[in-house]
């Protein structure tokens, strides 16, 4: 297996997406339900919790651009064959995929469940599943350059929503969040810690940064993708925290979608509906990234065509999503892609940061004896 | 009638007169078109054949017969090329192609024992004067359209692009019934790849004909199966010329009134010539309200349907109150009553376009307004739905193009059944697939979507809205012509400050 990919001119876009791929892979079905999560852990100071997750994903990725960088062109997969040799590193690479796919699975079914307690309670997972995975394959089928786009376009369809938060905005009671900094260290470092399903997805860098077209410029459209989730889910803990009294927030799964449903205009009463609707064009991106992640990691561990692939993993997924309709299950699997990304996303790259940087050196000196001899 | 000779490329003459009689009629079997006849002069025999109704008969006459008859002298195919005063007189000497000029309008004229044929263009064409056009009107700006002669169409090109640089490159199309086709491009403006690409796709087209520049554009488009059309199809000079002048490519296809151009975007079949020759604000206005009317074309009913079906807590309680009062009496599920009327909008529609102008109108009275309150009295469908449904079917036909209109109308009916099936839900989704499509698809090989994706600002004013003129001084930067400035940017445009 190459470590370096080569990828054709064309198949190339250009480092200003990445704000897009970034934001909309991190923004999907966890900051629904993450004000609540957080409050748990960290009471009114939540947002302390949140900016210290923003500042630690800041360093990661920060860290994942040097990993990326001691390389030409290669991603996660290459780099993990090229350090741990190619048994291993396959191996290691395949948990990645087999992470991609989990976390794929848990996007799907709880939004399947999030229409179902908000919309039809009757619906059929198989139904629903059906149709998200038929947007799924038929934009993966089109490329990275397609999911891009749907990227691209469905951030900017979607994002009118934050319109809606100003009428709760504006209502929200203060005192709820005083008095400030009452909670303890640990406690602001477990509430940070529960922001990790919410903020996972960046790790997607690691898989694209091959097709970057200019990779000087791609530093500063991560950094902000990722500022930009964390202010989002911020502002909506915020609010939330603001606007529910606290035992109620502990009892809501998805406080930020009841947030929606105070505001009314004259020819809509209910804006739940529709945000549930619309919330379909931020789940979407989320899953088509992550389908392509594990297409296309399998196309690169084991040469299988991406169309085979895609095909498969599809009506495994449907068939996945069908059976797995109780509340625990979905529970479940959220909680265990949370833990399998805390450690994937947020440890890992400090551990293979040393590895990859001694290795270069390493290399280096051989060159040199080489050389010298 | 004709039938098609092995490939006889060897000259036939000289031949006698009487055996190349034979042989030109019994090529046009059953049939006494071709009008052959011999004459004799100072004992030299000359012959004149060609299809009467295909020259014009008097320039025969005058031009040909009248000179050969009145002076009495030794011809020779030299000295008629010589003698007879018009430039376009040619010398031939293979069968087929002769056969080949009878058809296309040529008159032939032999003298005994010479060793080629002289022939004269002399094409009678039927055509029909400039007209208004009919499918794209126009209030404001030139009302001409194309008509079926693509002499009088290139003619109509050349006078409104004066460039030596405006190519008009011919190309053959049709293996069994060829048919002149020309592309038409400015060669310092419009992008190479585009020309190369568009010049393969006609060249290696291999069909045995093409009815219409509308068929042509089906069989060259980048996806043949898409219910969206990816070139556009115009009828009218001016929307041709300004996409050509502006660096696209326009293919103009014999007998056809419509002429084709590409690439195009998705949005381009929202923009009116009109837009230009108005003020920038209301022109921009108009861009905007025609985007907003294809949404409402596209979603308002099957909103309806699924707020009425399932999400009925979505309507505020005034209104739900007044269409619960006229949906009271309807005794069908909502998806069926609007199925239904849509349906009966959709043929009157059809209907109108079938039959002639006076009757159509008439038919449209008694169809929209007699049948419209009969059916809402009969208790069949309700007041509201016919509200919503003439507003989705009026929005749908401000689109300028045609092709773009129908392509709204037929998506409509999917959404209308996705949301009868699966509410809101299944509108999204019809939303999300339509996009993802969108997104897929490529004119001429260029993202359909552009500029909004590939996504590139400055050319986003001349999209969705339009600036002033002098503001306009670069080209469509996303289809990459060779020469992006329009003119240099104005002075005036330079801010100035207060009595200065």
């Amino acid at each position: 297996m190459d470590v370096n990919v080569k990828i054709k001119s064309i198949l190339r876009i250009r480092a200003f997406y990445l704000f897009f791929i970034i934001s909309s892979i991190q923004l999907g079905v966890g900051i629904m339900g993450a004000p609540a999560l957080i409050f748990i852990e960290a009471r009114q100071d939540s947002w302390i919790s949140i900016i210290i997750a923003a500042i630690y994903i800041v360093i990661v990725l920060f860290v994942m651009l040097l990993i990326l960088k001691q390389y030409e062109n290669a991603d996660i997969l290459g780099i993990q064959v090229d350090i741990f040799g190619t048994v291993l590193g396959k191996l290691l690479g395949t948990v990645y995929i087999i992470y991609f796919a989990a976390t794929l699975l848990s996007v799907l079914i709880t939004y399947i469940e999030v229409v179902k307690v908000f919309i039809f309670p009757e619906l059929n997972n198989f139904v629903m599943g059906l149709l998200l995975i038929c947007l799924i394959v038929y934009s993966v089928l089109g490329g990275l350059r397609v999911i891009v786009g749907v990227c691209f376009l469905f951030f900017i369809l979607s994002h009118w929503v934050l319109l809606l938060l100003i009428q709760p905005a504006l209502q929200i009671d203060l005192t709820h969040l005083q008095p400030a900094f009452q909670a303890s260290f640990v406690e602001l470092l477990q509430g940070a810690r529960s922001t990790s399903y919410t903020f996972l997805g960046f790790e997607i860098l690691f898989m694209v940064y091959p097709f970057i077209q200019n990779k000087e410029k791609a530093k500063t459209p991560i950094f902000m993708a990722s500022l930009w989730s964390a202010a989002l889910v911020l502002v909506t803990t915020v609010i939330a925290i603001g606007f529910f009294s606290h035992e109620q927030l502990e009892r809501r799964e998805w406080s930020v979608l009841a947030l929606f449903k105070i505001q009314s205009l004259p020819f809509i009463e209910r804006f739940d509906y529709i945000v549930v609707a619309e919330w379909m064009m931020i789940t979407v991106p989320n899953m088509i990234l992550l389908m392509w992640g594990v297409t296309y990691g399998m196309k690169r561990l084991y040469k299988l065509p991406q169309k085979i692939s895609l095909y498969i993993v599809a009506i495994l997924l449907l068939i996945a999503c069908s059976f797995m309709g109780q509340h625990f299950q979905i529970q479940k699997v959220t909680d265990t892609v949370a833990n399998l990304g805390f450690w994937i996303v947020y440890v890992y790259p400090f551990l293979l940061l040393p590895l990859v940087l001694f290795k270069k050196r390493w290399m280096k000196r051989k060159e040199r004896e080489t050389d010298a001899n | 009638m004709r039938k098609r000779l092995k490939s006889e490329s060897k000259g036939i003459f000289p031949i006698k007169i009487d055996q190349l009689e034979n042989l030109i009629t019994s090529n046009f079997e059953n049939n006494t078109d071709v009008s052959f006849s011999t004459y004799e002069y100072l004992s030299q025999k000359i012959a004149v054949f060609y299809i009467p109704y295909q020259v014009t008969p008097e320039k025969v006459e005058n031009l040909l017969l009248k000179p050969l008859s009145e002076t009495k002298a030794e011809w020779s195919s030299a000295s008629i090329l010589n003698e007879i005063p018009l430039s376009s007189g040619k010398l031939e000497t293979k069968l087929e192609v002769i056969l080949e000029g009878l058809i296309s309008g040529k008159v032939f004229i032999y003298v005994e024992n010479e060793d080629d044929i002289v022939y004269y263009p002399m094409l009678k064409i039927e055509k029909r004067a400039l007209a208004k056009a009919e499918t794209e009107t126009v209030v404001l700006g030139p009302q001409v359209a194309f008509t079926e002669s693509i002499i009088t169409n290139l003619n109509i090109m050349r006078w409104r692009i004066r460039s030596t640089d405006l190519v008009l490159e011919k190309i053959m199309i049709g293996k069994r019934f060829p048919r002149e086709v020309r592309m038409i491009y400015v060669k310092s403006i419009a992008n190479e790849t585009d020309v190369n690409t568009m010049r393969e796709r006609l060249q290696e087209l291999e069909v045995d004909e093409i009815e219409d520049s509308n068929v042509l554009m089906q069989f060259i488009e980048d996806s043949s199966t898409s219910i969206f059309p990816q070139f556009y199809s115009t009828e009218l000079p001016d929307r041709a010329s300004y996409a050509i002048s502006k660096g696209r490519i326009g293919v103009l296809v014999e007998n056809s009134p419509s002429a084709i151009l590409a690439p195009t975007t998705f949005f381009s079949f929202f923009e009116s010539t009109e837009d230009l020759y108005m003020r920038w604000n209301a022109g921009s206005f108009l861009r905007i309200l025609r985007f907003l009317a294809m949404f409402v074309s596209v979603l308002l009913t099957p909103m309806y349907v699924a707020a009425v079906t399932f999400h009925y807590e979505i309507i505020p309680p005034q209104l739900l109150v007044s269409i619960g009062q006229s949906r009271a009496s309807v005794p069908f599920p909502p998806i069926f009553e609007t199925l239904f009327i849509e349906l009966m909008i959709e043929l009157l529609r059809e209907a109108g376009a079938r039959l002639p102008t006076k009757v159509g109108q008439t038919i449209g009275i008694v169809g929209g307004v007699v049948v419209g309150t009969a059916a809402v009295q009969a208790g069949i469908t309700s007041n509201i739905l016919i509200i919503f449904v003439t507003i989705s079917a009026l929005a749908s036909f401000t689109v300028p193009s045609y092709l773009m209109g129908s392509t709204i109308r037929v998506i409509r009916f999917p959404m209308i059944l996705l949301a009868g099936m699966l509410g809101i839900i299944g509108i999204m989704f019809g939303i999300c697939f339509i996009i993802i499509h969108l997104l897929k698809l490529t004119s001429l090989g260029r993202p359909y979507l552009t500029p909004i994706y590939p996504f590139r600002f400055e050319d986003l004013n001349k999209v969705l809205f339009r600036l002033p003129q002098n503001y306009q001084w670069k080209r469509f930067a996303s289809f990459q012509p060779k020469n992006l400035t329009r003119f240099q940017k104005r002075k005036a445009n330079e801010k100035k400050d207060i009595d200065e």
